[in-house]
């Protein structure tokens, strides 16, 4: 008999989430209420007797200071109640903890059958609440109907005596477990039954598939182990592998190139190794720090002669663009097992995200699944939740808005590692798996969590997405595996390791099986969240929290004696060989039977039409502007801007200092409110040492040229990470593709051709730039398929397609941390000075934008130019002769400076004819270009004759200095006062927006 | 020199073991960090040690309360232990996550000798979400707590969403009256923050940020000085150097507030055991 515990804060205490449900009601909705007041309800399923129910009642979940507790429904005043609890199968991370704590009180241990859920029930109380108004709090703030149920209750409807009722939302399969066979007597066949059972098989793959099966070898070899045409399992396999997600098909494609202008041709054959891979390679052989790049779950870099670090991004959109939150914090966690999983292991020491969504408070004809305020409300608590649980510290980020987001968003999620150079010996980035060698799987178990995640986000999101794969990260199991891991590394039992993401257990180990040469795997080993799931689903299940390790099997005993301490559950799956085959077994049954080399075949090239017709032939011109008038309301307008204003609110919500290793924070200056260019830590608690990192993600440019896109996103992360302090000989970085589709299709996707062209020439602009720069893209993805089908205003649907997007993350060795700077201007009398000339290039400028035009002369990055500035730039910080350092970044100088002098509190006084320039003959211009390659800097007069040494030839030039009075001034070139601004307006205009959110 | 042995706890979603067992070890201590299940399995005895720390972390989550299973954990299986080592006379430090458990433990307050009974709560902050931020502590310099001796009003990182203290009235006033309250939130010039926010970033009633039992020998806290054991870990360290830069000063060794916490605990040791 199912018992229902409730509890709830004492009535005279503070029920602040309650309150932020009432805020959330009336600043969204506009619905009032008065109070609301929380009640978490732990449902027991299980057979715990009155005494034991008593006990754990007081002894564990009723804290007597500040709670109440029964197992009949508390008495709370209402005028309305909403219950939210989750559908069965979605992850109940109190719930399990609430398993382990009342297993651990009375020496027991829970049965599969056994659980406890845990809901929520809202006493709502306000004048004149209608049922509508419940339904709207229930399904637009409380609960998501992807993982959630909810139910409201009137007074009248309420029934003291039972309450919400015994909800247990346990998964019942009823199901048998079993493995079919698919017919493949035609292409057309298997195409149908792919599409039925949403296989999402590329049509040019099916003639492969097929004749690898028809193969008289082939038919001869699985005849011994009992099987004909190919079962569900190997199809999911081959389906999972060949997943444009996991495979990276179009970067691997053939692209024919046009450029209409011209009439130039070329063919790109295989963006990857072109653009990524080959420059790499070369640069890395150059580069004696980088260790390990382009095959493993991360890349390594040197930290120092015992330690390298691992890096690697990800993305989550479309889990993230169902159910923000369980989307994010999936992500979040999800990226941090890559590190975990890269050579033989590393620890988790920084994460960063970057979030792009459509206009926050978009109140247009479209109607997205979740509103962009919703949508990043979750985002935020999912990154939250997933990075402050994991011990990690979050160390950097952005948000972007375009209405572009609208049709689906985007959720970067970066994750920096840490290792020993030596493990037991030997290389720790080295790793293989051997025959003999064990297949073990440890943390969470599987359930159908996720099952076709992997092809679900290589599809275009609409409604008959299905939603099944939306999963929720639990940070807590992960971090117990994640230290037990490490442990285990240490001692040198770990052969091998890699993390279960995207394709589960069908990826993971058949991966690794690439290095014995084979496997055998019995899938009834696989330990199950409930019973009924199909062996493919065993197969290519997401369930989170699990990696997949290869130890020698005199290994076992120590591996699992550590893994019990640090109470990690693990399973030996099956065994590594070297018998070239994939050998999935259930029980003795032979499920999937297939060459270890069938996907390195010869499958066909993707290929791609890609038509390039240059801005100035699409129509884009510089807009008809004259110059303005009032810069003083102009700049606080600006400072105001979503892209550009303070998002404080974010950042504190992330726990950036844990590991006490932070050496410059995401907010700096001297109230600590401004956003830093990069963040630094210092990793190993005995070294001077640290690593920079930072990002940076310009999707504007994209509507010219995604060329330029590119190489000043790139050039922006380099700089972010050398105004903090990194070596320029040693910056590494990792390229985060988001694209919409790039398929030509005339009625589906008729600019096909054109975001085709763009990723051509956004990989030319990684290439250059990486060969300009000599920087090694250590780690990236791609996601691509970032549009959406929304519904208007007339039942119509509308294709979203998001801008063009990269982001890129820089990292970079700090030698010693005493040379760090910030960009907080420090002291009165200082000087201030501009590196890097500033031209004509608003085009697609935050400027132009708030003045509704795009513009044509997107910022061009001169690559040679800037390295020379770049290593002046350090050793003038090297010699601490630079007091503070800032990049200038979208909004140009005005914004930057001024954001400059905010964090110092103190005023600047300059003059525009002084700055270095080429072409930007006017205010506007020179305040609002947004042209690569410049710092700000401020000197000391002590030091302004070696900074001016360094400098020499360089363009570089002091244009006015620092001042006690908080007044920001700045002299136009006409010789007048155009800007004349105290500190403190504009910090009330950057802060404005959105400084009511906690 | 005498050695001081540290018991630094780790597992099951704790998280800052790392930097806890380096700040006692930057103090002249020799931390060694124990994983729960080593301690209830009798691999490490409590008895060997002389300091113990709880650190900062979510333990289990920090689900049904924050440090409330690993209170329920620990008394369950480490009860009689611990309560052994308290009478000892050994030290007991316990931050953010830590000192959630301790009082959920009862080890705190420990009025009357009595350090089982659960009588005060570290719940949500009043803001409703987690906080990272830098805050001003004033010390009570009548306080008994060892850890806290000497010290002058400081700045320390709080990165929590369950850090406000509450507890009965008659509670807070005996904290008050024994000087068991041994830091609280203030503003810049080391006065009162009277509640108000982020200076106090939770709604601890008193402005209260940590709390010792009535020996000193046992003390909680929600910010973290282990967080702050080394220069480049203040938020204001660019400027307080460019600031001693032109008074011709380097950056110097001097000891960090948040260190000398842990100074002052190995000394301790060292001088009455």
């Amino acid at each position: 008999m199912p018992s229902c515990l409730e509890i709830s804060l004492k009535p005279q205490l503070i029920d602040a989430h309650g309150a932020g449900v009432a805020k959330k009601a009336k600043s969204y909705f506009g619905i009032a209420l008065d109070s609301v007041r929380s009640v978490n309800i732990l449902t027991l399923d299980a057979d715990l007797s009155d005494g034991q129910l008593e006990r754990l009642r007081t002894e564990i979940f009723t804290n007597p200071v500040i709670q109440v507790s029964s197992y009949a429904p508390l008495e709370i005043d209402f005028d309305w109640v909403i219950w939210v609890g989750y559908r069965p199968g979605v992850r109940d991370n109190p719930g399990a903890t609430a398993v382990e704590a009342i297993e651990d009180l009375f020496g027991l241990k829970f049965t599969k059958d056994q659980a406890v859920y845990t809901s929520m029930r809202y006493c709502c109380k306000g004048k004149g609440l209608t049922r509508r108004d419940m339904e709207t709090i229930a399904k637009e703030i409380l609960a998501n109907d992807i993982i959630q149920q909810w139910k409201v209750f009137s007074k009248e409807e309420w029934d003291p005596k039972t309450g919400v009722g015994v909800v247990i939302p346990k998964v019942k399969l009823d199901h048998e477990p079993s493995v079919s066979t698919v017919s493949i007597s035609s292409d057309e066949e298997l195409m149908r039954i792919s599409d039925e059972r949403n296989l999402a098989l590329n049509p040019n793959d099916i003639p492969t598939i097929r004749s690898y099966f028809l193969r008289e070898d082939v038919l001869e070899a699985r005849k011994e182990v009992g099987l004909s045409e190919p079962t569900d399992v190997e199809l999911e396999y081959i389906s999972q592998a060949r997943s444009d997600h996991c495979n990276h098909n179009t970067f691997g494609g053939k692209f024919f190139y046009t450029d209409l202008a011209t009439g130039e041709k070329m063919v790109m054959d295989n963006l990857f190794k072109s653009c990524i891979s080959d420059p790499t390679k070369a640069i890395a052989a150059r580069k004696p720090w980088v260790i390990s790049v382009l095959w493993d779950n991360a890349g390594v870099g040197k930290f120092d002669d015992d330690h390298y670090y691992s890096i690697t991004g990800e993305t989550h959109n479309s889990p993230s663009n169902m159910e923000a939150y369980g989307g994010a914090i999936t992500g979040i966690v999800g990226v941090y097992r890559d590190p975990m999983g890269t050579g033989k292991g590393s620890k988790l020491i920084a994460g960063t995200y970057g979030f792009c969504v459509g206009p926050r408070d978009y109140d247009g004809d479209l109607k997205p699944r979740l509103t962009p305020r919703r949508l990043l409300d979750g985002i935020i608590e999912g990154v939250k939740d997933g990075g402050n649980k994991s011990g990690i510290p979050t160390a950097f980020g952005q948000v972007c808005f375009d209405p572009g987001y609208l049709g689906k968003c985007l959720v970067f999620v970066t994750a920096l590692g840490l290792m020993p150079a030596k493990v037991d010996g030997g290389p720790s980035e080295e790793k293989t798996t051997s025959p003999g060698e064990l297949v073990v799987m440890c943390g969470g178990r599987v359930g159908k969590d996720g099952i076709h995640g992997v092809t679900a986000s290589s599809e275009v999101f609409s409604e008959h997405t299905p939603a099944g794969h939306v999963q929720i990260g639990d940070p807590y199991t992960q971090k117990k595996m994640h230290d037990f891991l490490l442990e285990a590394r240490d001692q040198g039992l770990i052969a091998f390791i890699t993390d279960n993401g995207g394709g589960g257990l069908s990826s993971s180990v058949g991966e690794s099986a690439r290095f014995s040469d084979g496997c055998k795997v019995d899938l009834a080993k696989v330990p199950l969240k409930y019973d009924g799931l199909d062996q493919w689903e065993i197969w290519v299940s997401e369930s989170q929290e699990r990696m997949t390790v290869s130890i020698k099997p005199e290994h076992e005993k120590a591996f699992f004696a550590l893994a019990k301490k640090h109470a990690v559950e693990c399973t030996v799956i099956g065994t590594y060989t070297d018998s070239g085959k994939l050998h999935i077994t259930y029980k003795d049954e032979t499920c999937a039977y297939v060459d270890m080399d069938l996907l390195t075949a010869a499958f066909p090239q993707w290929e791609f039409e890609a038509e390039w017709v240059p801005p100035e032939l699409r129509g884009l011109k510089e807009p008809v502007l004259s110059a303005p008038a009032d810069h003083n309301m102009l700049l606080l307008d600006m400072l105001d801007r979503p892209n550009i204003c303070s998002k404080e609110w974010i950042t504190r919500q992330y726990d950036h200092e844990v590991q006490g290793t932070s050496a410059i924070k995401p907010l700096v200056g001297k109230e600590r409110d401004t956003p830093s260019d990069g963040a630094v830590y210092r990793p190993v608690l005995t070294s001077e040492s640290g690593i920079a990192i930072s990002q940076a993600v310009l999707p504007a440019y994209s509507a010219i040229d995604a060329y330029h896109m590119t190489a000043c996103v790139m050039d922006e992360a380099v700089r972010r990470v050398l105004a903090v302090g990194a070596d320029p000989e040693q910056i590494g970085g990792v390229d985060n593709f988001c694209w919409p589709t790039i398929i030509f299709d005339e009625k589906q996707n008729p600019d096909g051709k054109h975001k085709a062209a763009q990723l051509v020439r956004s990989c030319l602009a990684l290439r250059d730039l990486c060969n300009a720069y000599d920087l090694p893209l250590l780690s990236g993805k791609d996601s691509m398929y970032v549009d959406g089908h929304l519904p208007g205003r007339y039942g119509e649907r509308h294709k979203v397609s998001a801008l063009e997007t990269l982001q890129f993350t820089t990292t970079g060795l700090v030698h010693d941390v005493a040379h760090c700077k910030t960009m907080d201007v420090k002291a009165p009398g200082d000087l201030v000075y501009i590196a890097g000339l500033t031209k004509n290039e608003l085009g697609a400028s935050e400027y132009y934008e708030h003045l509704g035009h795009l513009g044509l002369n997107v910022p061009k990055v001169d690559a040679k130019a800037n390295m020379a500035l770049y290593k002046a730039l350090y050793k003038a910080m090297t010699e601490d002769c630079a007091a503070s350092v800032r990049g200038v970044y979208r909004g140009g100088l005005a914004v930057h400076l001024a954001l400059c002098s905010m964090a110092g509190c103190l005023g600047l006084d300059l003059d525009l004819a002084k700055v270095p320039a080429e072409g930007a003959d006017r205010d506007d211009a020179l305040l609002y270009s947004e042209s690569a390659g410049r710092f700000i800097l401020t000197v000391a007069p002590s030091d302004k004759e070696r900074f001016e040494e360094i400098f020499a030839g360089l363009p570089a030039a002091c244009v006015g200095q620092v001042v006690e009075a908080p007044v920001l001034s700045v002299k136009g070139l006409g010789g007048d006062e155009i800007i004349r601004t105290e500190v403190q307006d504009m910090k009330d205009a950057w802060k404005k927006r959105f400084g009511g959110l906690i | 020199m005498k050695k001081v042995r540290v018991l630094v706890l780790t597992g099951y979603g704790l998280n800052c073991d790392h930097e806890t067992a380096n700040a006692f070890s930057l103090a002249g201590a020799e931390p060694v960090r124990v994983h729960i299940n080593s301690l209830i399995a009798g691999e490490e005895r409590l008895e060997d040690f002389q300091i113990l720390a709880f650190g900062g972390g979510f333990s289990w989550g920090d689900d049904h309360g924050a440090g409330v299973i690993q209170a329920t954990r620990m008394k369950n299986n480490l009860g009689g232990q611990l309560l052994e080592f308290v009478g000892k006379g050994g030290l007991v430090i316990a931050i953010c996550n830590g000192f959630q458990a301790v009082v959920n433990l009862g080890l705190l307050p420990g009025f009357d000798n009595d350090y089982t009974s659960r009588s005060v709560a570290l719940t949500y902050n009043d803001s409703g979400n987690f906080r990272d931020d830098w805050v001003y502590l004033a010390p009570n310099e009548k306080s008994p707590c060892v850890f806290t001796k000497g010290l002058e009003s400081f700045d320390l990182p709080v990165r929590h969403g369950e850090g406000k203290l509450y507890a009965e009235d008659a509670v807070i006033k005996r904290l008050q009256e024994n000087n068991q309250v041994a830091l609280r939130y203030a503003l810049a010039d080391g006065s009162p923050a009277n509640g108000k926010f982020p200076e106090n970033p939770n709604g601890s009633v008193d402005d209260i940020a940590g709390i010792c039992d009535p020996t000193g020998r046992i003390f909680g806290l929600m910010p973290h000085p282990e967080a702050t054991v080394h220069y480049s870990n203040h938020p204001q360290w660019t400027r307080i150097k460019e600031e001693k830069k032109r008074k011709g000063e380097a950056m110097g060794d001097a000891v960090s507030p948040g260190l000398q916490i842990f100074i002052n605990g190995v000394n301790y040791v060292r001088e009455n055991q």
